[in-house]
């Protein structure tokens, strides 16, 4: 198992109380959690990813339980083991595409470890986006926000962390383009070593999935 | 790391460009003030050598010095050579060397001396002067001529000048009747020594004979120089004499007695003491310089961190992308101090550039007003002090965005 959740629940500074569903994630599974905006999907990706505090229950990823992590152990988990995609883009402008993609690794020698020849991997993953090789020293603002995009994956995905979260990355396309993103995705998505964790709020994009849990019923 | 920086600094090139600049500006300020401080102290310290005192009319000794050695400013009154001579009777003295001095030639001053003046007056420590052609006069119609003057005016051993009445600021007449040949070229001093012309006292005498209150009276040309006695040719007043003692334990003495000399207001001037009295009134100038400089970059490096700051806020997004990706508040925090020491540095290379620019455009200046021809070092050693506290500074101011850096959470801007 890549990632357990069990009894998580989180308290707003005003108060607010959110108990998540339990989560349970295997190798090669894509899960799509579901619910509406403030329903605490963010909250449950950052929980995850180790950037808020564990206030209430448990999450043990790549075996290693959250709780009796330091900060800059749960650093070194996130570096290792998630590749992020965020709801907004947050590609670093003044890097170029290729340089863009590299962050992936570079923060990471177990990731770095995974990938023998890092032009190679790079032009391998955007060209199974469906991005040319010849973006590669294109800056990213060059892009459009569909390129974009794909670039903000290729990076998530570049040194197959075990785990990769995704937030809302189809909520800026329009459903051709958001149709077309998902089948790239489960594409480069290596089911033999990595899980993906989505998070959105439309439920129509359910048939990529394994799984859809419902965050606001716990249901599944 | 270094990678990101510069790229993250080549997108926030002009907010960056402009604090190098002002730090840049600063230490430039500060190190040219300092560099060409110690220059002239120096090229001042140097320009005379071996010359114990510096005998004169009573006035200032400042003024004594800079008009006599410096050839700045004009005498406003002579000693009689009867003076010279009671003093050059002294058993303390090694040497006496009088001057005149009041006439130029194309703008240079024209000192009117004794040949004793090549053996005796000195530079740099110790140096004694050397022709780099020809030698010292030995009749009343020859000249020695500095290095900067042969080399201005194209001028060379056999080369014959006339000498105009008055200096350069003056209207000039010239002693268009009378002709010096030049008979030797001074080797480069790097000071003043470099922009005279030399005649031999005699000479210079001759050639005031026909003047009279600054008024051309006859013709030399109508003179029998012949005829002319050894006591017609000795000059009545001189403007000063330097003096070498020959025990430097009774330089005191002597210029006590020299005070009470009793048939002239006379006084012997040491011109280390007066350079000093000099130097201590130009240090308070240089010290308000000083301080200001330093004010300015502190105003720098304040401007550097409110820059970092504030840029922390616009790179929200950058940092947060570093973070989730797996970079540590550490790794954060020494990027932001990274960019300070770059900014630093670069500032301080520029600084180094521009100085030595400043310094170079100096030496000229210096050479043109004061005669004096300074060396600067490339950096000396208390210019690397001053990089290095600045360097520091900047290092240490840096570390109040660095722990913004470091305590802020990652999810304070995931989104």
């Amino acid at each position: 198992m890549i990632l357990t959740t069990k009894d998580l629940r989180y308290t707003y500074q005003n108060g607010k109380i959110i108990h998540f569903p339990d989560i349970e994630l295997d190798v090669g599974k894509k899960v799509l959690i579901v619910g509406y905006s403030g329903s605490g999907k963010t909250t449950l990706l950052n929980l995850i990813a180790g950037a808020l505090k564990l206030q209430k229950g448990e999450i043990t990823l790549a075996g290693k339980k959250y709780a009796a992590l330091s900060s800059s152990q749960l650093d070194k988990i996130r570096a290792d083991n998630i590749g992020y995609i965020f709801q907004t883009l947050n590609l670093i402008p003044f890097l170029s595409v290729m340089e863009n993609i590299e962050l992936g690794v570079r923060f990471s020698k177990n990731r770095r470890s995974n990938v023998s020849d890092l032009t190679q991997e790079i032009v391998r993953l955007l060209t199974s986006l469906g991005l040319s090789k010849k973006v590669l020293d294109t800056s990213v603002n060059q892009l459009s926000i569909g390129q974009q995009q794909r670039v903000a994956v290729a990076r998530a995905l570049l040194g197959q962390p075990a785990l990769v979260l995704a937030d809302e990355p189809t909520s800026a396309l329009d459903r051709e383009s958001a149709n077309n993103f998902l089948n790239e995705l489960s594409s480069t998505f290596d089911t033999s070593k990595q899980a993906l964790l989505m998070v959105s709020h439309d439920l129509s994009l359910a048939p990529y999935f394994d799984q859809v849990i419902d965050i606001t019923n716990k249901n599944v | 790391m270094f990678k990101l920086l510069i790229k993250s600094v080549r997108s926030r090139l002009l907010p960056v460009s402009l604090v190098i600049i002002t730090l840049m500006a600063s230490m430039v300020l500060l190190l040219s003030i300092e560099r060409i401080q110690k220059a002239t102290e120096t090229g001042f310290n140097q320009s005379i050598s071996g010359v114990d005192a510096i005998i004169g009319p009573r006035s200032s000794s400042l003024e004594l010095v800079l008009y006599t050695v410096f050839h700045l400013g004009r005498p406003t009154n002579n000693i009689t050579m009867k003076t010279i001579d009671d003093i050059r009777q002294r058993k303390d003295i090694e040497y006496l060397v009088p001057i005149a001095l009041g006439d130029s030639h194309r703008g240079f001053r024209v000192i009117a001396t004794e040949q004793d003046y090549f053996k005796y007056i000195k530079y740099s420590s110790d140096k004694s002067l050397s022709f780099s052609a020809g030698q010292a006069f030995n009749d009343i119609s020859g000249t020695v001529i500095g290095a900067d003057v042969a080399k201005k005016l194209n001028y060379q051993v056999g080369t014959k000048i006339h000498i105009s009445h008055g200096s350069s600021q003056t209207v000039a007449k010239k002693h268009d009747d009378f002709s010096f040949e030049v008979t030797g070229v001074l080797e480069k001093t790097g000071t003043p020594i470099d922009q005279a012309v030399f005649v031999d006292l005699k000479g210079y005498e001759l050639i005031h004979l026909g003047w009279q209150s600054g008024t051309k009276i006859f013709n030399l040309k109508q003179l029998d120089f012949s005829t002319l006695s050894q006591e017609e040719l000795t000059p009545k007043t001189v403007t000063a004499a330097f003096v070498g003692l020959k025990s430097k334990l009774t330089l005191f003495r002597f210029a006590a007695d020299v005070k009470k000399y009793p048939n002239e207001a006379i006084s012997a001037v040491i011109p280390g003491i007066a350079l000093s009295e000099l130097w201590s009134m130009v240090g308070i100038v240089d010290q308000g310089f000083e301080l200001l400089s330093w004010i300015i970059i502190i105003i720098s490096l304040i401007a550097m961190v409110s820059l970092i700051i504030s840029s922390i806020d616009n790179r929200k997004r950058e940092m947060t992308i570093y973070r989730a990706n797996g970079a540590t508040p550490m790794y954060l925090s020494t990027l932001v101090i990274l960019e300070a020491v770059f900014i630093g540095l670069t500032a301080i290379i520029g600084a180094i550039i521009f100085v030595t620019l400043v310094t170079y455009l100096a030496t000229e200046q210096l050479n043109l007003i004061l005669g004096i021809t300074p060396e600067f070092d490339w950096i000396s050693w208390d210019e690397a002090k001053i990089f290095a506290i600045i360097l520091i500074a900047g290092i240490l101011s840096s570390l109040v965005p660095a722990i913004i850096v470091f305590k802020k959470n990652l999810h304070h801007t995931l989104s």
